[in-house]
């Protein structure tokens, strides 16, 4: 064990790759799933079924054959060679879009229809009940959709090794060649990332709970078994 | 650089090899993890202390941790205790294990929206519980889960592509290996990805029906 | 038409556009001066969904300050009469007016832009049938979000006009209570106060007692005769309470099958009614 951890400075660098890869990937595909989920629930057929068309295309072959694809491929037709971590992020980030816009397509439509009738009665335009009515409510089903999404794609920064990007799948290959220690190299290898993903479900649980329709159904909750304490009490008070 | 046909053809053959091995480890797979995720479903119901604790366990190890990690482990590591296995063998182990534990969060989710008034049904029918358990309670939770255990079978089918990294001359390590032979990156990827594109055709229309079936 | 005239000496009791601001009021009455200004008028309207017609040529004509209340069986399109109102839905043919001012078409026959209509809209107000209070507000925070952010109140004015409502509707003490805490009618009372927080002068009202129990009703209802009685908003009704109908209503039209097959005040139709299929309703709602 000491051999390898000889090498902490490598094993950091490379932790610290994987962590930047992934929240660049995680924060970037909020934000990309959002635009496409939107999208998705156009009124406009020609651009909802344009992005369906792009979903379906982007999701048949896996991450990994886009990975490779932008990375070798693509230079060939125009003639520029991409930075591995530009292409590693890129691609991860779309894959994380096209995930995400699932989640926030469904989340949004969770939203009673009821919501955006009362909004227009009070006269709020689209933008006005979407940012202040729907999409508040919606994050309550979006933002756990998203966790699971986040340790999705938490996990797959792990091939972003395959086109040379020094991530700590990459460096751990790099200290097993040097250590021979293959058994303990990827014991804590897989620890590491074990952890790491417990934290982005942490992270995303703590997001939860600020949730403004979570704090309202939290604090119904807390009144409501706060008034059945009261009844017991004036129960045992009358008898 | 300019798309080659002639070279695009030569290569055809490797990637239909390909293709045969993805379809081959993604039927093999999909075998297991969705036996084995029963097994856990049933396991995690019947014993609800050890059972439990067991399945909760497997859940949160392969949860955590990349499948390409777990191939590389599994791939490097059982050697050094003497177990030689074939990448072949090891891939569709690891990925079969990985989602059986995904399988078997879906199949506890439609054993809970059983009513339990169909348990005491049986009950009342003295039926005895593996009849209870063969013929009533499993067709139902194997019936409610079938939309998103297929979700499941298309992620398998993409995490193929991870066997290349162990040696599996899946599609992607096919595709790779000819854009490493030849230095011409463009074909072999691309081709690769149209492939991709088509076989998940009929997965897209499977889907779509069984969601349509389901409501 | 004739009905209609009768009816109005019963409009006129009651000042009309009480709540509505005057400036507005006067506003209508010189732009149209030899024909009387409805405050809401339906013009032949059609509604169909696919080959189902909800409503067929419909004529509904609400004097300023006038309460008309629609009943009929379910399924009659007595809701969609409001949804149109609302422009929550579209008439497949025909026009809507509110104070004289088309809902769909500008004066040249093209269809209204959306911030005309939104400035039209903002005459009615409308009360659901399932509430719709904002899950993740409070009940402040519920009554001052659209005054603050479509008339631009500051916070504080807003505020102070939201703890006026919510005297009326007596639950002044809930300003912070989220709606989940509060009972059905207690969410329905607080929604009949965000409607009022926007100060309509058409106020529509959905088949509000329906999901509550029958016991609990009665406390809405009475917010809605006080409010009736109060001010002069107009409203326009459906509900399936008879004798709330009967009290707080001007006039009662009788839907059924997408028109109205019979209406005048609330003694004629409750006592005399002409229609046969008036009579059976009736009956049959009475006798439940």
């Amino acid at each position: 064990m000491m051999a390898i951890l000889e090498y902490w400075p490598v094993l950091l660098k490379g932790l610290w790759i994987t962590v930047t890869v992934s929240l660049c990937t995680i924060i970037g595909g909020a934000i990309g799933a959002v635009i496409i989920g939107g999208l998705r629930l156009s009124s406009s057929t020609a651009v909802r079924v344009a992005t369906m068309v792009f979903v379906e295309l982007w999701r048949s072959p896996s991450a990994l054959v886009w990975l490779f694809w932008v990375y070798y491929a693509l230079p060939m037709v125009t003639g520029t060679r991409i930075n591995p971590l530009t292409a590693a992020i890129l691609v991860l980030l779309l894959e994380a879009s096209v995930y995400g816009s699932e989640v926030v397509r469904s989340g949004l439509e969770a939203v009673n229809r009821g919501q955006s009738d009362a909004c227009y009665a009070l006269g709020l335009n689209k933008s006005q009940s979407f940012i202040k009515v729907v999409l508040p409510q919606a994050l309550s089903q979006i933002v756990p959709g998203f966790g699971s999404m986040a340790r999705t794609m938490f996990k797959w920064t792990a091939i972003v090794s395959f086109i040379g990007v020094q991530d700590l799948l990459y460096v751990s290959q790099f200290v097993r060649a040097q250590t021979f220690e293959t058994t303990k190299v990827f014991l804590l290898l897989a620890v590491v990332y074990w952890i790491l993903c417990l934290g982005v479900a942490f992270a995303f649980r703590a997001l939860e709970q600020v949730l403004p329709l979570n704090r309202a159904l939290r604090a119904a909750q807390a009144s409501s078994s706060a008034s059945q304490l009261g009844d017991n009490v004036s129960a045992i008070g009358a008898a | 650089m300019t798309w080659d046909w002639n070279y695009a053809f030569e290569i055809m053959p490797d990637l239909l090899v390909g293709v045969w091995y993805t379809v081959v480890v993604t039927l093999a797979s999909s075998a297991i993890a969705l036996s084995l995720g029963l097994l856990l479903a049933i396991l995690e119901s019947v014993s609800t202390t050890f059972g439990r604790a067991f399945v909760r366990f497997w859940l949160e190890i392969f949860r955590g941790v990349p499948i390409l990690v777990l191939l590389y482990m599994a791939y490097y590591v059982l050697p050094e205790y003497g177990l030689n296995f074939s990448g072949m063998v090891i891939g569709i182990g690891v990925t079969g294990l990985v989602y059986a534990a995904y399988s078997s969060e879906v199949y506890r989710g439609s054993l809970i929206t059983i009513p339990p008034e169909l348990r005491d049904a049986c009950v009342a029918l003295s039926l005895s519980p593996s009849v209870t358990w063969l013929s009533v309670l499993i067709p139902l939770m194997v019936k409610r889960s079938i939309p998103a255990l297929l979700n499941y079978v298309v992620g398998m089918f993409r995490a193929t592509v991870f066997l290349f990294a162990i040696g599996v001359p899946v599609l992607m390590g096919e595709a790779q290996t000819a854009a490493d032979r030849s230095f011409r990156y463009l074909e072999p990827y691309t081709l690769a990805g149209c492939i991709f594109i088509l076989l998940n055709l009929p997965f897209i229309y499977i889907l779509s029906k069984a969601k349509a079936d389901h409501v | 038409m004739s009905r209609t005239t009768e009816l109005s000496s019963a409009g006129n009791r009651v000042n009309p556009g009480g709540v509505a601001s005057s400036e507005r009021k006067v506003d209508v009455s010189t732009s149209s001066k030899q024909e009387p200004v409805w405050a809401i008028e339906f013009k032949k309207i059609c509604k169909s969904f696919g080959a189902f017609r909800v409503l067929v040529d419909l004529d509904l004509k609400v004097q300023p300050g006038e309460k008309v209340t629609l009943i009929g069986p379910s399924g009659s399109g007595k809701t969609t009469v409001l949804r149109l109102a609302m422009t929550l839905a579209k008439p497949t043919s025909g026009d809507i007016r509110i104070f004289g001012e088309s809902i769909l078409f500008d004066q040249a026959g093209t269809l209204l832009s959306s911030a005309e209509e939104a400035r039209i809209r903002r005459r009615c107000g409308m009360v659901f049938q399932q509430f719709n209070l904002f899950p993740h507000l409070t009940v402040l925070q519920n009554l001052i979000l659209a005054p603050t952010t479509v008339l631009k109140q500051s916070k504080a004015e807003a505020k102070e006009s939201a703890l006026r409502y919510l005297r009326m509707v007596g639950l002044e003490g809930k300003v912070d209570a989220y709606p989940a805490q509060l009972s059905g009618g207690q969410q329905q009372r607080i929604a009949i106060a965000r409607a009022l927080v926007m100060k309509p002068e058409i106020l529509l009202l959905d088949e509000i007692t329906s999901a509550l129990d029958p016991e609990i009703a009665g406390e809405v209802l009475d917010v809605v005769r006080r409010i009736a009685r109060e001010s002069g908003v107009s409203m326009l009704i459906v509900t399936h309470e008879m004798r709330f109908a009967r009290e707080v209503s001007d006039r009662i039209a009788v839907f059924d099958g997408g028109r109205i097959i019979e209406q005048g005040t609330p003694e004629k139709i409750f006592i005399s009614p002409e229609s046969e299929r008036t009579r059976s309703f009736l009956q049959s709602v009475l006798n439940h």
